[in-house]
């Protein structure tokens, strides 16, 4: 190895142990979408009812994996679908795009399975969830209400939300069954969906979901899907998206999301390498 | 140049193995297969949602202007990395890496962008499973 060689790989080591050195300290504070877990023992706030408050700026931890699929907490990120539930899949994949890459509202339980931030303003009667794409959901908290006999079906469904303890637990049916995937993966859910939310503030820097999905016509039995975020920091907020201003892509998008990965992921398993970097300006 | 240059190859690197949520899959829109650079003048720049766009003009092996459409991250993530509007004006050239879409058009994924001044910027959608996804 020459004398120039040497000090080419040790610039580069040096750059290396600073980039991974500055990530370090950056992690706790950086505006990225997603954010490494952090500890906390600062107990949860309360609002003025007593309730443990949700309220707050939510990023995905980085170790949750594999993000966007709802079967992440089964062995093998198997679902298990019913024939139809084969059948339906098989047609996500085959013969529609993904309804959320053409700006049509993802839905529960979607939005919980999704890498991007969202932000809860919970008030005494009824709790907000606002959505990276300028989607919310407005949900009454009354343990009066139950469900309409027939309700409208919609992206969220028919929500209803009441306190179980520090627990929020949100009641769902009245779901679409077209344009809908109930995760990235392009996996099915049909009109008969039921979903049960069980939403916790652990601590200060946390907001915890444990997730029933319930849907006899497509699964076979029910899934559960949990997951934990962490608090954004003070000078984060969702901003104004509006998804169809220029969705160019839309003409060019395939059926499908594409190849999945052995580890539940989407995307290609050995993408060919970019060319080299150009050379650097003088 | 060199630490810059060595922080952007890391970032689009090491940081693999977050992919979580994009608009869209990098997958359903581009081939993997397919890694590209092309150079040329820009000629439009669509600094919207869901995706940002830049428009060059590249001249093929004969000499011919060809029109490129080049799909990069939303102005959010794109801003969030340093790479803002203000970075681009009419004419300059820049370089493009990224992937061919899977259709055949003239529209590639602008994986990474090499500024006229040297810079080198990550112009990826974010978490969209594409190479070096980082999720942010």
């Amino acid at each position: 190895m020459t004398a120039h060689a040497r000090r080419h790989i040790g610039t580069a080591s040096v750059s290396l142990v600073i980039l991974l050195g500055s990530a370090a300290v950056r992690a706790q504070g950086d505006n990225g979408l997603t954010a490494p877990d952090v500890k906390s023992s600062v107990p949860a706030p309360r609002a003025a009812d007593g309730h443990p408050d949700l309220s707050g700026y939510w990023k995905g931890t980085t170790d949750t994996k594999p993000g966007g699929n709802i079967g992440k907490d089964l062995p093998g990120f198997k679902l298990p679908l019913t024939p139809a539930g084969e059948a339906a899949l098989q047609h996500n994949l085959t013969a529609t795009i993904d309804p959320e890459s053409l700006c049509i509202i993802g839905g529960i339980p979607r939005h919980n399975a999704s890498g991007l931030p969202f932000e809860v303003l919970q008030g005494a009667k009824k709790v907000a969830f606002l959505y990276w794409y300028s989607y919310f959901r407005l949900i009454p908290i009354d343990p009066k209400r139950t469900h309409s006999d027939d309700p409208d079906p919609s992206f969220f469904g028919e929500e209803i939300g009441h306190w179980e303890g520090d627990t929020l637990v949100i009641d769902s049916i009245g779901f679409k069954d077209e344009k809908v995937w109930i995760d990235e993966n392009a996996n099915p859910h049909s009109d008969a969906l039921h979903v049960v939310e069980r939403w916790t503030r652990p601590d200060a820097a946390h907001i915890h979901v444990e997730t029933l999905i319930e849907d006899a016509k497509f699964y076979t039995r029910p899934i559960t899907y949990s997951r934990t975020w962490v608090a954004g920091n003070a000078d984060e907020e969702l901003h104004e998206y509006s998804c169809s201003e220029n969705n160019v892509d839309q003409a060019h998008l395939g059926f499908g999301p594409g190849p999945i990965r052995p580890d539940g992921t989407r995307g290609y398993l050995d993408p060919a390498p970019l060319p080299p970097l150009p050379k650097p300006v003088k | 140049m060199r630490l810059r240059t060595a922080i952007v190859a890391a970032s689009l690197g090491l940081a693999a193995g977050w992919p979580l949520q994009a608009h869209h899959s990098f997958a359903a829109e581009f081939d993997g297969s397919k890694a590209i650079r092309i150079t040329g003048a820009l000629t439009k720049i669509e600094w919207t949602n869901p995706h940002s766009y830049f428009y060059l003009d590249v001249k093929d092996e004969s000499g011919a202007i060809v029109k490129w459409a080049c799909e990069a991250g939303a102005p959010g993530a794109l801003s969030r990395r340093g790479f803002k509007k203000g970075d681009l004006k009419l004419g300059d050239t820049l370089v493009v890496d990224g992937y061919l879409a899977k259709d055949g058009s003239h529209l590639m994924d602008a994986r990474r962008v090499t500024l006229p001044d040297g810079r080198i910027v990550s112009g990826a959608s974010a978490g969209d499973g594409g190479p070096g996804a980082t999720g942010q």
